[in-house]
């Protein structure tokens, strides 16, 4: 391991420690053990988001349609529990709908050239509203008790919540995809440098669709599980999803250099415990958003070389323009 | 006409190893046009850049009108007057000509709010046209014009201040078709005639007899000859000998050529706009070499040849068999391998490590049947690759952003030689490169070609004669020359890429360019 990670890793630490202090002093709770079970839990639901648009950001994209998906993902299981499906199949329909909502996505985007940013506003808008279809914008909970969608939020494996162990399974499916297969590399030549991944014969194209359905299906899931903790789904499953998930990658990604899993896993942890420690304090969701955005850009300007050397040259051509001629 | 306008001594400039200006004294004179001749990385692009204030001089000392000068950026120059066009002018394509001319400058004085005042811009349009006559609609939009009237857009907006007295043009022919040409000349003498001193770059050297008063030639970042175009004419001296000047040594690895079985053919390949009537076979255990300027359709073909384009006319056949690819990845799965123009665009991921990239172009090879990399074997070979290519230094965790121009070369071939291809194709392998890099880059090349077929496509002449064991020349998108190495010259080869075909069947004399009437 060279220098640069360990003190990137320190930091990270030292972030983790400074945020868990801070919390600590204003709030008794923060540190019990049964928060700290609370922040893993939040991380593994609303965190999970996170993790899927990493690929999107690797692949130097943007998609801000995955909270629409999620609602429409979510409501799409909701509705067919409600039907009487069982619960695996149920799971699986609203993770199709989100995987077909990342291909249309992909193909728009990546064959069809449209602007990543404007697509996926679209898109996100055009899910929402699906979401409403099946109950006019009603909470679905008919079935819910029966199903066993419920057990997911509350039942445990190998001594952790179902939410928690899913996303370490997660976490490390895609940490094996992205960091230990060749597919990893594809994603990664993909983002840097297009022209030249086509050059050495990585299907660029193919790269990016599948950015966008795994941001798409792991949003649903996501989804999924905030309606598991409801114990009903509604449209508003995907709402607090959209600053976190980015706040996760780019601080991350600030912290260790680029975007990658464990990078989006430490941001997500960081983020985690913050919006936690609001809620105990009892800071509104709309300033607890604002804080960690402030937070996120702060992360940026402090890691990233480039601010650096943006700042350098502001300064350089203000002390030129004010020398005396 | 013999005032001297500007005068430059002793213009040194070096890049890291690379001396690209040697004690260069160089001199315009007041209403002359002047042409830079030389081959790609002679110096005459470095001199005008410091002519235009972008690159700042290492020595030497300049005057203008007798006046010491000392430029820090491209502001001062054109405080000094002087102006430069582009070889590819930025303009917007969805604005009109006018707007073009004065983008940037549509205000007398700056200020967020002052408005833009289309019918001044109009009236100081018309009074540049009156000033330099010439026949343009400056209300239709850019991007309907053809290439002549971009560049005489981009001359007038070099031109909007009234005191500029040099104006620097970077290959303004190259994309350009004869008649269009003309239409150009035409402005620059009447630039000429305003009192305007013209600096112009040119590799196309029937033109310099045609509108040029004196040339000067660069070789080796020095000034080889200044001249006047008359007498050169008159004393038959041979240009494109004194641009390749006789230092062909011991750069170039023996040649061993031991043809065997054509790998990659083509028949008739054509493709709109860039080249037509293609015939080449290309043979394992040689090296093809084709020689061709920017604008000749080289690049084009090395892209049609990998499936990144695909032609409109003729076939690719690979060992006897016709072929059609669907996109790079295609032509890598059979055999093929580009070593592209560009490597910091097509090459190469700048910002990844030297194993990611020389594993890249097939990483089936570097993973396990489930995908899984096989992270330590990869190590071990792209170590082994790297002491191959004597790759400097050898670091594998470097980013290949941060290598010198030659040793990025070096890790494309490393990512080629993983690929395990059967054909090998470089395009402008050396552009960049210092020339201790370049013997290690040919001696790749040639080990290369004694199993495998290399196509080695240049714009430097003196590399494919010096490389390859069979030469073509492509002008203008067409095979205007074709030769063993040793049965032809370099000279014949640089006269039939720079002056098409029938100038090279009259053989190695001097450019046989009668001066037209004006």
């Amino acid at each position: 391991m060279n220098r640069a990670l360990l003190m990137r890793l320190g930091a990270f630490l030292a972030m983790v420690v400074v945020i868990g202090a801070i919390f600590g002093v204003l709030s008794s709770q923060f540190l019990s053990q049964n928060n700290i079970a609370a922040i893993f839990r939040h991380m593994s639901a609303e965190g999970i988001a996170g993790l899927g648009l990493t690929f999107v950001i690797v692949v130097r994209r943007f998609d801000l349609s995955f909270p629409g998906i999620a609602a429409f993902g979510a409501m799409t299981t909701g509705q067919l529990i409600a039907l009487g499906y069982p619960l695996f199949p149920s799971i699986a329909g609203g993770i199709a709908v989100g995987i077909v909502c990342g291909v249309i996505n992909g193909l728009a985007i990546s064959v069809l050239k449209l602007p990543d940013i404007v697509t996926t506003i679209a898109m996100g808008s055009i899910a929402y509203g699906l979401s409403f279809i099946y109950s006019n914008g009603a909470t679905i909970s008919d079935n819910f008790m029966e199903s066993g969608i419920l057990d997911i939020n509350d039942q445990t494996i190998a001594y952790l919540d179902e939410p928690i162990f899913f996303m370490l399974v997660l976490y490390l499916l895609a940490w094996l995809v992205l960091h230990r297969s060749r597919f990893g590399r594809g994603f990664y030549a993909t983002g840097e440098n297009p022209r030249a991944a086509m050059f050495s014969g990585v299907h660029v194209r193919l790269y990016v669709i599948a950015a966008f359905i795994l941001t798409s299906a792991t949003a649903v899931w996501a989804g999924i599980l905030h309606c598991a903790e409801a114990g009903q789904a509604d449209p508003s499953a995907g709402d607090g999803f959209l600053t976190p998930a980015f706040a996760s990658v780019y601080l991350g990604a600030a912290l260790f250099g680029y975007a990658s899993v464990p990078a989006t896993f430490a941001g997500t942890l960081l983020i985690s415990m913050m919006l936690n420690g609001f809620t105990l304090l009892s800071v509104p969701y709309y300033y607890s958003d604002a804080i960690i955005s402030v937070v996120l850009i702060s992360a940026i300007a402090v890691f990233d070389p480039r601010f650096a050397a943006a700042l350098q040259r502001i300064v350089k051509t203000r002390s030129l323009a004010g020398a005396p001629k | 006409m013999s005032e001297t306008i500007l005068r430059m001594t002793g213009i040194g400039k070096t890049f890291g190893a690379v001396k690209a200006l040697d004690n260069v004294d160089f001199e315009l004179q007041r209403g002359e046009i002047h042409a830079l001749l030389g081959t790609n990385g002679a110096g005459k692009s470095t001199l005008v850049k410091i002519l235009s204030g972008v690159y700042l001089k290492d020595a030497g000392e300049m005057f203008i009108a007798g006046e010491a000068v000392t430029f820090t950026g491209p502001r001062d120059a054109i405080e000094n007057g002087i102006a430069a066009v582009q070889q590819h002018p930025e303009l917007v394509p969805g604005l009109s000509g006018f707007e073009n001319i004065f983008l940037g400058r549509e205000t007398t004085s700056p200020g967020l709010f002052r408005r833009f005042q289309r019918d001044a811009l109009r009236q100081r349009a018309e009074a540049l046209l009156t000033r330099f006559p010439i026949g343009i609609d400056l209300a239709e939009e850019i991007g309907n014009m053809a290439a002549v009237d971009r560049e005489v857009i981009a001359v007038l907006h070099a031109l909007t201040r009234d005191d500029i007295k040099i104006l620097i043009l970077d290959e303004p022919t190259s994309t350009l078709t004869e008649r269009e040409k003309a239409l150009l000349f035409r402005l620059m003498r009447t630039l000429k005639n305003a009192g305007i001193t013209i600096v112009y770059i040119t590799h196309r050297l029937e033109e310099v007899f045609e509108i040029a008063d004196r040339f000067t030639i660069f070789r080796g970042g020095r000034n080889i000859a200044t001249m006047r175009s008359d007498d050169a004419q008159r004393a038959g001296v041979s240009i494109p000998e004194m641009m390749l000047g006789e230092k062909t040594g011991q750069l170039y690895p023996d040649r061993h050529a031991q043809p065997g079985e054509a790998l990659i053919e083509a028949r008739g390949l054509g493709q709109d706009g860039a080249f037509e009537g293609i015939d080449l076979v290309a043979r394992r255990g040689e090296i093809l070499g084709v020689f061709g300027l920017v604008g000749s359709g080289m690049d084009e073909l090395s892209k049609a040849l990998f499936g990144v384009t695909r032609p409109e006319r003729g076939d690719i056949l690979l060992g006897g068999k016709k072929i059609i690819f669907h996109g790079p990845s295609d032509a890598l799965r059979r055999g093929i391998f580009l070593v592209p123009g560009d490597r910091r665009t097509e090459g190469l991921t700048l910002t990844r490590d030297v194993a990611f990239n020389m594993t890249l172009a097939k990483l089936r090879r570097a993973s396990s049947l489930a995908g899984f990399m096989k992270l330590r074997a990869e190590r071990r070979i792209a170590a082994e690759l790297a002491a191959h290519v004597a790759l400097q230094p050898a670091i594998l965790q470097r980013h290949a952003g941060l290598f010198s121009g030659g040793n990025q070369q070096k890790i494309v071939i490393a990512k080629g030689l993983y690929a395990q291809a059967d054909i090998y194709i470089f395009v402008e392998p050396t552009v960049g490169v210092d020339i201790g890099a370049r013997a290690k880059l040919y001696a790749l090349m040639r080990e290369l070609s004694a199993t495998k077929a290399v196509i080695v496509m240049s714009s430097d002449c003196d590399e494919v004669y010096g490389l390859a064991d069979r030469v073509m020349a492509l002008y203008k998108g067409r095979i205007a020359f074709e030769s063993p190495a040793l049965e032809t010259t370099a000279n014949r080869l640089l006269t039939a890429g720079i002056m098409s075909a029938q100038q090279a069947a009259e053989g190695p004399s001097a450019p046989q360019v009668e001066r037209q009437p004006a």
